[in-house]
């Protein structure tokens, strides 16, 4: 194995034996069963999906753009404002400091603690909109600015970014793993609409304001590589989603297991395990690279990674606090020539990964936030609960890591992903309510396998996920008046998928090949009927009831809980699937089809 | 096949939550206009409508238009009393841009409806396959879209209610209702007088005069037809004629004060006709020609009010007026010789041409007379389709100077892009092959119009501005205004040829 240049023929895996009924079963169904099949039905007959592609891209790319006419968070809100400043705040700095100072200029206005990727990011999208306005990122002056071309701008590099990086991995991995799985072109394009429609995405990165796609895309090019076989890549790949938001370790333990194990089974491949070691290593090296010698030549220039900020004593930021009186620091020679570096990296840590804070900041939808509603958790100190979180987090996601490294089935990919997130999610310290977006993509891929979008269960599952992880980040919607947007985007995915509140046809409708419901079938239906009824229900109060003067935050306080318990659910649903699947307790399962097609 | 998919209502469903989502987006004067009118028909006396100054945006629609902002404005003074009171100019608070977005969005479900008849009207097979894509291509056009939802106007509805008689003249029996249904719709918006020549004609011969001769008029449905006819205009005019205020109402209605062309030239012959003389002003001192100083910065300036012509003469309303009728008389020949349905489309869109083409003062927003109602008719061959393509891109791309803001610039035009492929897409795979051969090169034609329409958009949007800043801003407006206009012309006289040899 030389690396990824090795040509592979893209179209080895065409063995249809798995195939054929799936594909007839496709392209038999005599009438749509969800509103979306139904918009896609006369691409039915189409030989390629090629042709529709550009016309889903450009639908889907509109909505965002129309989306983005909503306000963003933090709009007219001092002093703060909000994650629109912070990124914007970025591109001002990164444009305007020496590469040595952007981990440690100003850090109370919204300090750069995100990993390097997204500061280069940060620096060309600044550098493009300095260019048509230096107003928008001059250095100070710019702070809380609000001006409606910036908005535009910015709106254009949050769609730009994500048609660059998400989009194209989409695209692919919906198509590899369609393909693999057996499933006809023309249900991948139904199920390709229903990934991009996807209103949390849309929600939290258009309107809400960030750049999670990007992050997202790479992973999503990850687990694209892997269905290639190309593992280097996806190494590669998943080194750009830690080096854009470190977030993105929530898929780190798939990514691992999935790549050792596949490595160890069928047969010890060293050579590949090297070759992958190699290319995580180059890739740090280079994603870091521009950081150290961009200090390096600082150094030589003179300029302190600690400037004094508008000659005022008082604002010169502490030393990293991994270097500050730690057992470290008693190895290090403040005055060597490598202390600049490892000053550099050490607060790249620090900033990245903020241990100092709490188990949970605000109110999250899951475990700890609602465990707290029980039980104060405020009584215990906090080193214990680090421990317990630890040990909680370890508990839920070694599991699927254990199965996915057991059986590195490319068809388990998205379940193992998604399981894994779900831990993470529910248990790891220092959640924000955004994180949801990590299990909703992985989970979301589902729809493009086997037994995908067009199955009831999937349909009915992925879909109470999504509905519920919108509905768990509607406070923050509303705090910045986005109600509108909320309710467009997620009942338009609803309608589309016919999921509740517009049609329960994901539940009740009959499905070829399955007699009645079943009691698998009345249960999903009970449970999420429920889930269902009461986000309705509570939308209603949110609505036209102010909450008592002594719990101002009672309705929030619902939402997390009950959403907590939903995410639960759908944590032991991905994880009973993805055993189910693997075959693992001693069912057949789909390995054997993967592994006679390696 | 008993349905056929997506269904009109599924579009509608996704259409809706697009429109909704473009709320914050730029609007018009329109919306003040709009908003004006509520607070007027429901602050004052029925007397005082078409009097009341204190907005520049005058009552200047039919009664019944008026009658219908008053029944909204019963709903709008519960969402926000502060919207209909007169004296609250340019007022828009988020409550109002909520209620007069969603009115917009509400009332367009009239043209639903009448699309949903448009298709249940024809017969089974292929042409309803082809019905129900054109019905959805009138929902989804970019004109609504760009000139309702973004803008700011009722188009929707009054364009529903067109469609509605249109297909009400599709059946014998309900052609009275078809006649009906135009004549309150002319009470709505007076625009439609374009198209009434069509009308005329075609009731005319099919239902006042016998179907098997001309010279025995059926006296009973002249009786219906004319006694509900003036019913109609007696409802919406009436109250006031008994007041004596019809001169007033026809000053407003008629502001013959304008000039040739409007602010922004709608691609018509007399854009041409001004860039001719644009080109001429450079040319004739070589060919000398005299040119008039004074006229030298008038129609750069796109500004409301005379046109003066530098080099060209200039352009009586007379000479306006006589040109329409001419071309309009024309297809109504053939019309009032074979009264079919299909004729009576044909002969309605080229009203809507003629009236677009030579009128005076003539709105770009008015090229949705034509565009409309010849998707009705577009996909019946290859020779239909083949001249609305052309048609289908300028009078869309005619559209773009509506909205010059950045943030609306993505929208109006990949919403355009999308549905210019999707539809031209649709209608290349249904229109059926027509009998008679293809014009020579007409295609071909069509085609390098269509691709000459990426650069131009570009130009237009981008190049123009990075080479010339804020200077020479007519120029793009002229290279679209004259770019759509050779393409309306062009299908203009593509679709006379086919009318007429079919």
């Amino acid at each position: 194995m030389a690396g990824p240049s090795v040509h592979k023929p893209r179209r080895k895996v065409q063995k249809r034996e798995g195939g054929h009924t799936a594909h007839d079963r496709d392209a038999n169904i005599r009438r749509p069963a969800f509103p979306l099949a139904a918009i896609l039905w006369p691409a039915r007959g189409f030989a390629s999906q090629w042709e529709i592609l550009p016309l889903i891209l450009m639908a889907a790319g509109l909505f965002r753009w129309a989306a983005g006419l909503w306000g963003y968070s933090g709009f007219e809100k001092p002093p703060m404002f909000g994650d629109y400043e912070a990124q914007r705040h970025w591109m001002e700095l990164t444009t305007h400091l020496p590469i040595s100072q952007w981990y440690f200029h100003d850090l109370p206005w919204w300090g750069l603690d995100y990993p390097p990727l997204t500061a280069y990011h940060s620096w060309l999208c600044g550098k493009i909109g300095s260019l048509i306005d230096p107003a928008w990122f001059a250095l100070y002056t710019s702070r809380g600015i609000h001006d409606p071309n910036l908005k535009i701008f910015m709106r254009a590099t949050v769609i730009v970014s994500e048609y660059l990086v998400f989009i194209p991995a989409a695209v692919v991995f919906v198509r590899r793993f369609s393909r693999l799985s057996g499933v006809a072109n023309w249900t991948a394009s139904v199920a390709l609409v229903a990934i991009l429609m996807q209103p949390a995405t849309i929600l939290v990165d258009h309107v809400h304001f960030q750049y999670n796609t990007v992050m997202l895309g790479f992973v999503l090019a990850t687990m694209s590589s892997m269905l290639a076989g190309r593992y280097l890549w996806s190494a590669v790949y998943f080194v750009a989603a830690l080096g854009f938001k470190q977030m993105a370790l929530y898929y780190a333990f798939p990514v691992f297991a999935f790549l050792l194990g596949s490595c160890l089974f069928p047969r010890v491949n060293l050579a590949r395990l090297t070759g992958i070691a190699i290319a995580t290593v180059a890739a740090f090296t280079i994603l870091l690279l521009p950081l150290i010698i961009g200090t390096i030549s600082d150094v030589k220039a003179g300029i302190s990674p600690e400037p004094l900020l508008d000659g005022d004593n008082d604002l010169r930021s502490p030393p990293p606090p991994l270097l500050n009186g730690t057992a470290l620091s008693a190895y290090l020679d403040p005055s060597a020539s490598y202390y600049p570096i490892v000053e550099q990296l050490a607060q790249l840590v620090h900033r990245i990964f903020p241990f100092a804070r709490g188990l949970f900041e605000d109110k999250v939808a899951n475990f700890w936030c609602a465990l707290n509603l029980v039980y104060k958790l405020r009584a215990f100190p906090p080193a214990l609960l680090q421990r317990g979180a630890l040990l909680a987090t370890l508990a839920a996601t070694l599991p699927p890591s254990l199965v996915i490294f057991a059986r590195p089935d490319k068809l388990l990919l998205p379940l193992a992903f998604a399981t894994t997130a779900w831990g993470f999610f529910l248990f790891s310290y220092q959640v924000h309510e955004k994180s949801v977006l990590l299990p909703l993509m992985p989970m979301t891929l589902l729809l493009a396998g086997r037994g995908g979008v067009m199955a009831r269960e999937t349909r009915a599952w992925v879909g109470f996920a999504n509905l519920l992880g919108c509905w768990t980040i509607f406070p923050l919607l509303a705090r910045v008046e986005l109600r509108v947007p909320y309710a467009v985007l997620t009942l338009l995915w609803a309608y589309l998928l016919g999921l509740p509140p517009t049609s329960v046809s994901a539940y009740f409708d009959r499905e070829d090949g399955v007699d009645g419901l079943g009691w698998r079938g009345w249960a999903t239906a009970f449970v999420h009927g429920g889930f269902y009824l009461f986000m309705g229900f509570w939308h209603v109060l949110e609505m036209f009831v102010k909450p008592p003067a002594e719990k101002p935050d009672l309705w929030v306080v619902m939402n997390v809980g009950v959403g907590a318990v939903g995410f639960g659910i759908c944590y032991l649903w991905c994880l009973g699937r993805l055993v189910g699947e693997s075959g693992i307790l001693g069912g057949g399962g789909g390995v054997d089809v993967v592994k006679k097609r390696q | 096949m008993t349905e056929i998919y997506p269904s009109l209502a599924q579009c509608a469903v996704v259409a809706a939550a697009f429109k909704i989502l473009l709320f914050p987006a730029y609007k018009s004067t329109d919306f003040e206009v709009h908003r004006n009118w509520l607070a007027i028909t429901n602050s004052l006396p029925l007397w005082e409508w078409y009097y009341e100054k204190t907005s520049e945006w005058t009552l200047d629609y039919p009664p019944l238009f008026a009658y219908f902002e008053w029944i909204m404005s019963q709903v709008a003074k519960l969402v926000d009393p502060a919207m209909v009171r007169v004296r609250n100019l340019e007022y828009a608070s988020w409550e109002t841009v909520y209620f007069q977005r969603f009115s917009v969005i509400v009332t367009e479900l009239v043209l639903v409806y009448a699309l949903q008849m448009l298709i249940d009207s024809s017969p089974r097979g292929a042409s309803k396959r082809a019905a129900q894509v054109a019905a959805i291509s009138i929902l989804l056009s970019p004109g609504l879209l760009i000139i309702d939802h973004i803008h700011f106007q009722y188009n929707g509805c009054m364009y529903g209610i067109l469609i509605a008689s249109l297909v009400l003249a599709r059946k014998r029996a309900t052609l009275l209702s078809s006649g009906l249904v135009f004549a309150a719709l002319l009470c709505m918006k007076h625009i439609y007088l374009y198209l009434a020549p069509a009308y005329f004609v075609f009731l005319l011969r099919t239902y006042c005069l016998s179907p098997r001769s001309i010279f025995q008029i059926q006296v009973l449905n002249c009786l219906k037809l004319g006694g509900g006819i003036a019913a109609i205009f007696g409802l919406a005019f009436g109250p006031f004629a008994v007041q004596g205020q019809m001169p007033q109402i026809l000053s407003r209605l008629f502001p013959f004060s304008r000039g040739l062309c409007h602010a922004y030239w709608a691609p018509n012959v007399w854009a041409i006709y001004s860039f001719l003389d644009r080109v001429l002003i450079v040319l004739a001192p070589r060919a000398g020609l005299a040119v008039r100083a004074d006229a030298l910065q008038s129609v750069t300036r796109g500004l409301v009010g005379d046109t003066a012509f530098a080099v060209l003469p200039d352009i009586a309303p007379r000479v306006c007026f006589a040109l329409t009728v001419l071309f309009q008389t024309i297809p109504l020949v053939k019309l009032f010789a074979q009264p079919t349905w299909d004729n009576f489309i044909g002969a309605v869109t080229l009203c809507g041409y003629a009236s677009f083409l030579f009128g005076w003062h003539v709105h770009e927003k008015a090229i949705l007379l034509v565009i409309i109602p010849f998707s009705l008719i577009a996909l019946k061959d290859r020779r239909h389709l083949s001249a609305f393509r052309p048609l289908a891109v300028a009078g869309h791309v005619s559209l773009f100077p509506l909205l010059f803001t950045p943030s609306e610039f993505p929208v109006k035009t990949a919403y355009t892009i999308f549905w210019l492929i999707l539809f031209l897409m649709a209608f290349d795979q249904l229109a059926p092959a027509s009998g008679r051969p293809r014009f020579f090169l007409f295609d071909r034609f069509s085609t390098l119009y269509i691709s000459v329409s990426i650069p131009l958009i570009l130009y237009c949007s981008l190049v123009h501005g990075v080479v010339f800043g804020k200077s020479y801003e007519f120029l793009p407006l002229m290279f679209t205004s004259s770019y759509s206009a050779i393409g309306v012309v062009g299908s203009w006289v593509g679709f006379m040829v086919v009318y007429f040899t079919s």
